[in-house]
């Protein structure tokens, strides 16, 4: 049994009627797709388009975010902390690259300490996903061990059928109240997804012996250190913590800008644009995986898509890969 | 929730100025639960904060056998410090903590314990002459070289001279050519000069090195032509740093997240991390 | 009438100098002539002292209105003080207008240290007005009803022509003869790109997917230390240059310009027309649904060659005047500033616009000061070399309608 365009558009109209959040992909310009919290079934939007520009990161953890709050009167300071209780949200046509991003983040968010806002809301999120069928010349999900239908961090799979219809895969328990009556062993041959454009242990390697290297110069010269790259990004995690209004927030931070290393003395260890590219390179495909067994990058092609100079991390791989 | 970016409130004791821009201040948990079983190990550091202005890194300063309270010292240079510059007795700040790694007591245990420190660098090495000088009898000789640019600089200069009245203890302090006053009676020179010229017996000894890059540079020549190893040199590190716990991405030198790994390294671990600090 | 047993009662701020109008404040004060005890008075040294920010602060933290006032024209104490501020609001209005601020609740006056009586006069004629107008929801504007249905009409084409071999060529010559040691230019898909050796250049492209203005590598010291580089230079590079140099960013002699051509050029002002033609509160909510979507990366900052600070405001805490937050305040507050720091500065390349990974029609912000510059100074940034700036200078004759 496949469930409809129509049934999934019901569906996000009864959750939303339950008080449910629900991120999806929203044409929010002719032409132009980015997952957005969906104010109606309408918006939904699955077809006509490659993968939203942005990630889906914001449902587990947003741009700007309220650690706690506090009250100085005079001398004295009170914390004032609301009970967390993230809202049950879905995540309706995530794509698998984004997917993926979920689980691999969660080491990082537990290493020694829990971070309870990631996990709690990590909880409250059921992923479904929209398995891909195409895919451009900036993808590279299948380099990095993961494919168009890859099923890490989703708790279902759709497949499209290309009638308006979509087969159903439980991939978790978590949905099955929801699809389980859609639920069948049977969905299409996956597709075979983007060539392999790299490999993630050549590239680590190459990053172990090449720190100090004339390649980020040559490589990376053209970055002009905005943070498109890193906050459009699903496994980008990098973040601020500052003081305002009376609360301690936390904020996106990303290590391509120019003051993200700069100590109070005014010395700053990457003080060039290709320094701050290398740190972005030897993060994700070195220091993360060695630390906890993950590539921190699911080859969604993000970054090279919202890059005002169409850099990205993949043309820098396509280079260590060319020797 | 266990809000893991929660800070303890601390209620200001002491503040005590050591420069035209550096301070010192003693801190105590409000809570009492949390001051009676809290404990930490010298060498690891907190985050520290003023409330409405944000938060900073900085070393507890104060030895790990001083029950109730911690000491943290600060030279006024930012927006976090000037307000933290602000603040006085009976205030309420913040504290996340402890964080990092410690320096190896345990295993500096019956060595000779050589300390090397310039200028603000001295509040890191404080908590662990003071914790060495309580537990006197595990260690062999101490010698501690201390400078300054000016006389002025000196941090916690009265403890030198307190440090100096306990057995085998040797303390050195100078100032950079042109620092001194007129009734300055220590030395005159860089803290590498001043300390090769001393001629500290070096065996059996583990040195303790911390300062700014520069006086690092000339430092560790002169440990290695004392004969000390890679491995018996310590220094403490600084990134710049914000969660503390190894999340916001930003202190790696390399592979090395300071807060987590850090900030104490031996030589033989430094020479193995690039140049990203 | 309102049954609220509480009426309406408008919060106003009035920022004002302290020479003239906080004089003229006291003055009112000691002769007993009252005013409406609804203003908030905050005391600067001078107009000119009066950062844009200040307005945009007012409204965010709950005035229903704003007023800004000082020494008459020839009358500042600090000379010029008030010219400047005059100028700075002349491009300033625009660029509330467009995104959507009610002006009714933004004054300007010049009221002198004399002048008790029409202290007097304008709070109370100020009270009155905001009372009718009602409480300024400021940025708390419902989403009810979704963004209002505004699509910028198609842009007039700005095709590159063709010069594309020329262009090779050239680069190629300059990198043979070692008259530079790169050539900076553009590939087949529009990405910056870099030649050093001659027969790198084949591989330089112009063409329609060319939309960074490549200026903008000059602010990165890497780039700088290069040493003479050559840059594929069309109009709006050039006219970047020109702006560079003046601000004393850029040394000619270090830039070869390879000049290539566009079929059309600035100013269309099209689409900021089209868009003007929505009321007031439409607008607002317009840039309150974009705004949704900036996540703060920057990369409009970034693609400008104008944005050379080492230090944005941005990332300045002492104080925090614009929070890093993408909150709608913070995004407001950041917009706000960076299109309002390129007044008489920005060439209309678009980079910005074309940047924003977001979509966001930055490009409106922009063109709102650069079409008041053109109307009221016949002003077009970096249209010659040695052009004075726009802001920094002031006449005696700059003429407004506004302040009373």
């Amino acid at each position: 049994m496949s469930i409809s365009l129509q049934s999934l558009i019901t569906m996000v109209d009864s959750w939303l009627g339950e008080g449910k959040r629900v991120l999806g992909p929203k044409l929010v310009k002719p032409d132009f797709v980015q997952y957005a919290w969906l104010g109606a079934g309408s918006e939904l939007q699955l077809e006509g388009f490659l993968r939203p520009a942005n990630s889906i990161k914001e449902v587990v953890f947003p741009r700007h975010e309220t650690l706690y709050r506090y009250r100085v009167d005079g001398k004295t300071v009170q914390l004032l902390e609301e009970d967390f209780k993230p809202v049950e949200t879905l995540v309706l046509g995530a794509r698998p690259c984004d997917a993926a991003a979920l689980p691999i983040l969660d080491p990082l968010f537990n290493w020694d300490f829990r971070d309870e806002f990631w996990n709690l809301r990590r909880k409250a999120v059921t992923v479904v996903t929209l398995a891909c069928q195409s895919w451009d010349e900036q993808c590279f999900c299948t380099s990095v061990g993961l494919g168009p239908d890859a099923a890490r961090g989703s708790d279902v799979l759709l497949y499209p059928l290309g009638n308006g219809h979509f087969a159903v895969r439980l991939i978790t328990d978590k949905a099955a109240a929801l699809f389980g009556s859609y639920a069948d062993e049977d969905h299409p041959d996956p597709s075979p997804g983007p060539p392999v454009k790299f490999a993630p242990d050549a590239v680590k390697e190459f990053l172990q012996a090449n720190f100090e290297s004339s390649f980020w110069q040559e490589n990376t010269l053209r970055c002009l250190g905005c943070g498109a790259c890193a906050y459009y990004c699903p496994t980008c995690h990098c973040f601020d913590i500052i003081d305002e209004k009376s609360s301690r927030v936390r904020n996106w931070d990303a290590c391509q800008f120019a003051l993200f290393t700069l100590h109070a003395s005014g010395h700053n260890p990457r003080k060039t644009q290709p320094e701050r590219q290398r740190q972005r390179l030897q993060h994700k495909f070195r220091i993360y995986p060695e630390k906890f067994g993950e590539i921190l990058c699911t080859g969604c092609g993000n970054c090279t898509r919202n890059c005002p100079v169409g850099l990205g991390v993949l043309n820098v791989l396509k280079a260590v890969q060319h020797g | 929730m266990d809000n893991v970016y929660r800070p303890y409130l601390m209620k200001v004791l002491e503040v005590r100025q050591h420069t035209p821009d550096v301070k010192s201040m003693r801190v105590a948990f409000q809570d009492e639960d949390v001051a009676a079983r809290f404990s930490f190990r010298v060498g690891q550091f907190g985050i520290f904060s003023a409330f409405g202005y944000g938060e900073s890194t900085f070393n507890i300063c104060s030895s790990s056998n001083w029950r109730g309270y911690l000491e943290f010292c600060f030279r006024k240079t930012g927006r976090v410090t000037e307000a933290l510059w602000d603040t006085e007795v009976g205030d309420t700040i913040g504290f996340r903590g402890p964080y990092g790694n410690w320096y190896p007591m345990e295993a500096w245990e019956r060595k000779n314990l050589i300390f090397l420190g310039g200028g603000i660098a001295m509040p890191p090495i404080r908590c662990a002459i003071w914790y060495a000088l309580e537990n006197r009898q595990r260690y062999g000789d101490i010698t501690i070289v201390y400078g300054a640019r000016t006389v002025k600089d000196l941090v916690f200069a009265d403890e030198l001279d307190e440090w100096e009245k306990h057995e085998r203890v040797r303390v050195i302090r100078c100032v950079d050519p042109g620092g001194e006053t007129p009734e300055w009676k220590g030395e005159i020179g860089f803290v590498p000069h001043v300390f090769e010229r001393a001629n500290v017996p070096a065996d059996n000894s583990v040195a303790l090195v911390i300062g700014p890059p520069v006086m690092i540079k000339f430092t560790l020549p002169v440990l290695d032509r004392m004969g000390l190893r890679a491995c018996d040199i310590y220094t403490s590190l600084e990134n710049r740093m914000k969660c503390g716990i190894g999340k916001c991405g930003r202190c790696n030198a390399g592979d090395c997240y300071i807060c987590k790994e850090g900030p104490v390294f031996s030589l033989e671990q430094l020479q193995k991390l690039p140049q990203d600090y | 009438m309102s049954s609220d047993s509480r009426a309406f009662e408008p919060k106003i701020i009035a920022y004002v100098c302290n020479w003239c109008t906080y004089l003229g404040a006291d003055l009112a004060g000691t002769n007993r002539l009252e005013y409406p005890p609804n203003v908030r008075i905050v005391r600067l040294p001078c107009t000119g002292r009066i950062d844009f920010n200040l307005i945009v602060k007012g409204f965010e933290v709950g005035a229903d209105a704003v007023l800004i006032s000082g020494c008459h024209p020839g009358d500042c104490h600090y000379t010029a003080g008030n010219y400047h501020a005059r100028r700075r609001w002349m491009l300033f209005r625009p660029l509330l207008d467009v995104l959507g601020f009610d002006l009714r609740r933004v004054h300007f006056t010049w009221i002198s240290a004399a002048e008790g009586k029409k202290f007097q006069q304008v709070i109370t004629e100020i009270t009155e007005q905001t009372r009718r107008l009602g409480p300024y929801p400021y940025l708390k504007f419902t989403k009810d009803g979704g963004a209002p249905n505004w699509s910028p009409p198609a842009a007039r084409p700005r095709a590159p022509v063709h010069g594309e071999a020329q262009m090779r060529e050239t680069a190629r010559d300059l990198l043979a003869s070692g008259a530079v040691n790169v050539v900076l230019g553009y590939d087949a898909a529009g990405a910056p790109a870099f030649a050093w050796k001659p027969e790198e250049t084949a591989r330089l492209a112009w063409n329609e997917n060319a939309r960074t203005n490549l200026a903008v590598y000059l602010k990165r010291k890497e780039i700088r230390a290069l040493g003479k580089i050559g840059m594929v230079t069309p109009p709006e590079t050039a006219r970047a240059l020109n702006v560079l140099e003046r601000e004393s960013q850029v040394d000619r002699e270090q830039v070869v310009e390879i000049a290539v051509e566009r079929s059309a050029e600035p100013p269309d002002f099209s689409a900021l027309e089209s868009f003007m033609a929505l009321p007031p509160e439409e607008r607002m909510r317009f840039w309150i649904h974009e705004f949704e979507r900036c996540v703060r990366c920057y990369a409009c900052r970034a693609v400008c060659p104008m944005c050379y600070c080492e230090r944005c405001i941005v990332e300045n805490n002492r104080p925090q005047e614009i929070s890093p937050s993408a909150t709608i305040e913070g995004n407001f507050a950041w917009h706000i500033a960076r299109a309002f720091h390129q007044a008489g500065r920005c060439v209309g390349c678009g980079a910005c616009a074309h940047a924003c990974p977001a979509q966001i029609p930055l490009g409106l912000l922009n063109a709102a000061i650069a079409k008041a510059a053109l109307d009221q100074f016949q002003y077009r940034p970096g249209s010659e070399r040695g052009q004075e700036p726009l802001i920094g200078r002031y006449s005696l004759n700059d003429k407004e309608d506004f302040i009373r």
